[in-house]
């Protein structure tokens, strides 16, 4: 696509924020920036610059302003916060898409806190009915975006949501990060797409992969 | 945030609130800046667009560079590449922001969906139609027959605002004139 997308990242400060922001700046889009911490937006737009001069980065201090702005809204908040996020921009958020990354982890790591029938971004979904949800983003560590092939191998980054259009066009944003996108079926494939990010960090601790590691498919 | 959108509609075809709920539903609300593109020439046109505030135009640009401006679309009027639109083609024309304005998106699937379940909205989408088509019959006609001066008082009175809102070398491009023609014309109708 040729026309500049505008991607609204509500969140931007965290870790994943901060990581996608940085990776989508160096592709064809304008990033408008939005975390409640503002002193820090000023610092990670000077970054993306300092990096990648010619990003057309902006920070904005309305969550509801920049969803309005946006064509692509991606809220990387986490699970216990996107209720709020929902409410603020649930109205300029209409029929377009939003990216859910968050995964629904508790406290402890070592499992999930949503029932086995739904999944963080079912619940979104919930949250923005009129709204076309899509989950990516969730099953890649933040410091893979610097480094999306690893071993080798570019990282496969799985994407699931119910409207077409919109897992294509995600497709190409995962694309744009470096991934190596994988549409895995419809919203409630979430599921199954949380529970394997869970495995991950359990076996990352477990084995010390240091936050960077990633999903490969092998296939012929 | 669709008052305008609604007012238009109410215009052509009576909605209960039940309805315009629905309709609702289907809406892109969208925000854009001076000088972004709604649309680039190359891609497909998913959306048309309703302007509830501010100005953008569609132009296309000719092999040697030059844009030859197609339309204008102020508060109230809609812009598309329609051919695309319909189509599904890419796109041959441009639309960008001349302000910053507030857009209402339909996509081709929201006007699929609308108009399964709202009947009436067929007979907006007929009027609507009807009405580009006569306008572009307007339009093909005074280039065809009509004097500059005539031209270029007809368009005034189609776009009243235009010159306090659109430079003058746009105007010319809308025309098919240089800016020195066009100037040419104003003081031509100032004189008379």
């Amino acid at each position: 696509m040729r026309t500049r997308q505008t991607i609204a990242v509500i969140g931007a400060t965290g870790s994943m924020g901060t990581a996608i922001a940085k990776s989508l700046s160096k592709g064809n889009y304008r990033l408008l920036l939005f975390t409640s911490d503002k002193s820090k937006l000023k610092d990670l737009q000077k970054e993306i610059i300092a990096t990648t001069p010619g990003a057309d980065v902006e920070p904005i201090s309305c969550s509801y302003t920049a969803s309005w702005e946006a064509d692509v809204i991606i809220v990387a908040v986490p699970f216990a916060m996107e209720k709020e996020v929902a409410d603020k921009i649930r109205e300029v958020a209409n029929q377009k898409i939003v990216i859910s990354i968050a995964n629904p982890l508790n406290e402890t790591y070592d499992a999930l806190v949503t029932a086995p029938d739904t999944s963080a971004a079912e619940e979104l979904q919930k949250l923005l009915p009129n709204s076309k949800v899509v989950k990516a983003f969730n099953t890649t560590f933040a410091a893979d975006f610097a480094q999306p092939v690893i071993d080798g191998k570019r990282v496969d980054a799985f994407i699931a949501g119910n409207d077409n259009d919109a897992l294509e066009t995600v497709s190409e944003i995962v694309q744009a990060a470096g991934f190596n996108p994988v549409i895995a079926g419809d919203l409630s494939v979430s599921r199954i797409l949380e529970n394997m990010q869970l495995l991950l960090i359990r076996l990352g601790i477990k084995y010390n992969y240091n936050w960077l590691a990633g999903w490969k498919i092998l296939h012929q | 945030m669709y008052e305008l959108f609604f007012e238009k509609l109410a215009e052509k075809i009576a909605l209960t609130p039940g309805q315009q709920d629905i309709i609702k539903r289907y809406l892109i609300p969208k925000k854009i800046r001076k000088n972004q593109y709604l649309l680039q020439e190359g891609d497909v046109a998913r959306h048309a667009a309703f302007v509830e505030k501010g100005a953008l135009r569609a132009y296309s640009v000719d092999e040697k560079g030059a844009e030859h401006i197609i339309q204008f679309a102020f508060e109230g009027w809609t812009i598309s590449d329609m051919y695309s639109f319909m189509t599904g083609n890419p796109a041959t024309y441009n639309i960008d922001a001349l302000e910053d304005s507030e857009l209402v998106l339909i996509s081709t699937n929201a006007q699929e969906e609308i108009l399964k379940q709202i009947p009436e909205y067929e007979a907006y989408i007929r009027l609507q139609v009807t009405g580009a088509y006569m306008a572009m019959q307007k339009r093909i006609t005074s280039m065809l027959s009509l004097s500059l001066e005539e031209r270029y008082i007809n368009l005034i009175k189609l776009y009243p605002n235009l010159i306090q809102r659109v430079p003058q070398r746009m105007i010319a491009s809308y025309m098919g004139l240089t800016p020195e023609t066009l100037s040419r014309v104003r003081r031509k109708i100032k004189n008379k």
